[in-house]
């Protein structure tokens, strides 16, 4: 059976440079910026939306807030009666959210679908929130009692590769340096303003401070409030959207494809099962052929540019392998030749990534897939990949262990 | 230093190709203002000079900068100089940043050395923001005068991306071009085409409302004013409290400039308070005194009372309930700001009455601004959003609808601008602001 088609109607990105914490904001008030910014860019009326799923990771620790899906009603009260849900895979929730908004649309439940991926973390302190951050991880055994547990989880991946094929810290400054360049040309950045450059992520001093084993700030994701809202419908409702206003249908993107596995929890028995692999994380290796294949893409070489999930800048590195830019353990070939910037072969993150753009935990998935839209939609603004056709998102729960891909196109 | 190149859509565009700036001299490198700036021209100029007086005074400004971005990397691409070392920095400088102190004849001398020694095709910027960009311009080179113009960055540069670029009658259109499309993209700054006016657009409406507010506070206490203008009005920081973080001199040299050298329907709100010159007399100038509107006095802050110099204990501050207040905030809270401004703009009681005429002075001034300041409102909005983080007049005026904003105009006794007359009437009213996708949610602070 042909796998009936997804589109995607566009979405609205707030500011990731917002403090809402300090602007003294409940979370109720960023998904209501970011689903009424969707309803205005996309021109769509709230009563159309028939399904409403949220991705988010821990609203309940940040913000004392549970059951999200019920605060679309505060946003429109067209939204009454309609069907919500939400979604928890740690840094993937947000595009298990998708996962599930489409295949309700797959199955010809429903025609449109709204996506809000939300997390607001700058209510508590770092150390706080890291804390909260290691329950993505096997809190008992890998996080509690450990001060900013993910850094050295991802220094961890760091040392795999080094173990395996050598890793040099250029490579990964590199990385971050692109990631921040980038960012400059968003202008829903987090880092937009920052002073940040490769000499910076090779400083080995307190101005670049250590946060876990490899690791140092230059090295991180951000702490980041945000919130994301984007629109799936079926093939039908994207017609009836394209006639009003006067588009092709044909031009609109489409979700072509899609991948989604889960690993061990522990980042030890993730490593243990990898053993004798070329790849370090076989699974996000899986969901990324997964995703290719169900978009009837041969390989990465017909990708115009991808968006991943660089919550640290060995996360991306392990991404360009397995991705298959290069072959595994080489993938600082192509952070060397310029693969990955933009103007490269396959430039990745061209938003800045979660590095440079942030990182609001269970809105980071459907970041990604807002940004991938705007690639092929040609809405990128000063960030955009000219002529992108076909981008592919990368977004990973806990230290490789939940990992969703999409192909946009 | 390896950077990653140019993004592919800077790269090609042709304004931005035709002048590759290498090299930027900054003089007045000491100072906040001249050292914030050295450090944003370092993310994207590959040689960057530092002049003051002396060379340790550059210096000084140098670990000033990688203080202000907190990253060393700033000095890979600054070298510090004094003055006497101007002619040889001025060879090879395609911007020249002018930062020294705010004094109409030292910048003056100041230009004419530059003239002397520029090369013919350098840009030649100053950072001020209050002289007049023609005076400084008088007297110079044509060559001199057609590249010259006002960059006036908010401190700290690092922090606050609005930017006000102020032509003189002689700049070049190509250079003004250039500049503002290079540090739109290239300095991450959100730029404002201002006209050559006393406080240029920003300080103009903006130092109008802290004066204000400065003036009513003599009235009705600092405490209640603060309050009543507060963070649920559309700003981070309150207005007495801005003052003091600004400077009082600073404040008077603004006001008592922008008064000097305007007349509009508004000039009283511009005269600085009689109670603030005499307490200048003894020292009084905000923060960097150790205290103004308000003082820290162990673990308390103890409050100005205007009339006697006296600061009072917070036991000794009796505030009127304000109950509008909460019911603003809390709907703030939940994103709904609509909603929040009626509730503001219905709110009952002599109190509600002061606040709204405040932000209907705020309104009204700004609208009768537009074509003396900048062409456009959207200018306005910008500087009030990017550089005073204040809710634009354009934001406000969109959520409180243009019929409920003339009538709080009419009500506190103000002009009503023409253009919210009409928006008034018509049955389908135009949006005031025109930047879309700026979360104007985000200056609406739920307190």
């Amino acid at each position: 059976m042909r796998q009936p088609e997804i589109y995607i109607l566009g979405g609205y990105q707030t500011d990731f440079a917002r403090n809402w914490g300090k602007e003294k904001k409940h979370i109720t008030a960023l998904m209501r910026e970011s689903v009424l910014g969707a309803l205005e860019v996309t021109r769509l009326d709230a009563k159309d939306v028939e399904v409403a799923h949220v991705g988010n990771f821990a609203a309940e620790l940040y913000c004392r807030q549970g059951h999200l899906g019920a605060f679309f009603l505060e946003a429109d009260p067209a939204f009454e009666g309609l069907a919500t849900s939400r979604h928890e895979a740690a840094c993937a929730s947000g595009s298990i959210a998708l996962l599930a908004a489409s295949a309700e649309l797959e199955a010809g439940r429903y025609s449109l679908a709204c996506v809000v991926g939300v997390e607001q973390m700058k209510t508590v302190s770092s150390v706080e929130g890291g804390d909260y951050l290691g329950t993505a991880a096997w809190y008992e055994r890998e996080a509690k009692g450990v001060e900013f547990p993910f850094p050295k989880l991802f220094g961890r991946l760091g040392d795999e590769y080094e173990r395996r094929y050598g890793l040099k810290d250029e490579h990964l400054a590199r990385i971050s340096a692109i990631n921040f360049a980038n960012a400059k040309l968003n202008p829903n950045a987090q880092t937009r303003t920052w002073t940040m450059n490769e000499r910076h992520a090779l400083c080995r001093t307190e101005d670049n401070a250590p946060v876990g084993g490899r690791l140092r700030i230059s090295d991180c994701s951000q702490v980041t409030d945000g919130a994301v809202a984007v629109f799936l419908a079926t093939r039908e409702a994207a017609e009836r959207y394209a006639q009003r206003r006067g588009l092709s249908v044909e031009r609109l993107p489409r979700l072509l494809g899609w991948g989604h596995h889960t690993a061990y929890l522990r980042f030890d028995d993730k490593v243990r099962s990898s053993e004798g692999s070329p790849y370090v994380l076989p699974t996000v290796r899986a969901t990324i052929t997964d995703a290719l294949r169900r978009a009837g893409v041969r390989d990465v070489s017909e990708l115009s540019a991808i968006e991943t999930h660089d919550c640290f800048t060995t996360s991306e590195y392990m991404a360009i392998d397995h991705f298959g830019l290069t072959a595994p353990g080489e993938s600082w070939k192509a952070i060397e030749d310029g693969s990955i910037e933009l103007g490269g072969r396959c430039p990745i993150n061209p938003s800045g990534g979660l590095i440079g753009a942030g990182h609001p935990v269970g809105a980071t998935g459907v970041r990604q897939l807002l940004d991938a839209y705007k690639q092929i939609a040609g809405q990128a603004g000063d960030y955009q990949v000219e002529g992108a056709r076909r981008v592919a998102t990368l977004n990973i729960g806990g230290s490789g262990t939940t990992s969703v891909s999409f192909v946009v196109g | 230093m390896q950077l990653p190149p140019a993004a592919p859509s800077l790269a090609a565009d042709p304004l931005l190709q035709q002048r590759p700036l290498q090299h930027v001299v900054v003089l007045g490198a000491n100072g906040t203002m001249g050292y914030g700036s050295g450090a944003l021209f370092t993310q994207a100029v590959p040689k960057v000079t530092f002049l003051a007086r002396t060379r340790e005074k550059a210096e000084q400004g140098l670990a000033g900068a990688i203080r202000q971005v907190r990253s060393p990397t700033v000095a890979d691409r600054v070298r510090c100089g004094s003055y006497e070392e101007l002619p040889e920095a001025l060879a090879s400088a395609d911007l020249v940043f002018e930062a020294v102190t705010e004094q109409l004849e030292l910048k003056r001398e100041f230009f004419e050395r530059i003239d002397a020694h520029r090369r013919a095709d350098s840009i030649v910027a100053t950072v001020t923001s209050g002289l007049s960009i023609d005076a400084l311009a008088e007297g110079r080179s044509e060559s001199f005068q057609q590249h010259f113009l006002g960059l006036h960055f908010f401190n700290p540069p690092n922090v606050i991306v609005g930017t006000e670029l102020v032509p003189s009658r002689f700049t070049r259109p190509e250079v003004v071009s250039f500049v503002e499309r290079f540090s739109d993209k290239r300095l991450g700054r959100r730029m404002v085409l201002t006209n050559d006016r006393p406080g240029f657009a920003g300080n103009r409406i903006g130092f109008k409302l802290l004066n204000e507010v400065a003036q009513l506070a003599e009235e009705h206490g600092v405490a209640l004013m603060e309050r009543l203008v507060g963070p649920y009005t559309g700003r981070a920081l309150t207005p007495l409290a801005t003052i003091d973080l600004v400077g009082w001199d600073i404040h008077r040299a603004i006001v008592d400039n922008i008064h000097a050298l305007t007349q509009d329907e508004a000039h009283d709100t511009l005269r600085l308070p009689g109670y603030m010159a005499k307490l200048m007399e003894g020292g009084t100038l905000g923060r960097k005194s150790g205290g103004g509107f308000t003082r820290r006095e162990g673990k308390e802050r103890w409050v100005l009372e205007p009339k006697t110099g006296r600061y009072l204990s917070p036991s000794e501050i009796k505030l009127p309930r304000l109950d509008f207040i909460a019911e603003v905030a809390a709907l703030h809270r939940e994103g709904r700001y609509r909603e929040a401004l009626a509730v503001f703009a219905d709110a009952p009681g002599d109190e509600a009455a002061l606040a709204r005429r405040v932000i209907a002075g705020y309104l009204s001034y700004a609208l009768h601004r537009v074509g003396e300041v900048t062409e456009e409102l959207s200018g306005i909005d910008r500087i009030m959003g990017f550089g005073f983080n204040w809710a634009p007049p354009g934001v406000l005026i969109d959520w409180l609808g243009p019929k409920v904003a003339a009538g709080m105009i009419e009500r506190a006794g103000l002009p009503v601008p023409p253009a919210l007359t009409a928006a008034a009437a018509s049955a389908t009213p135009p949006r005031f602001a025109s930047e879309r996708h700026d979360n104007p949610g985000r200056y609406f602070v739920a307190a």
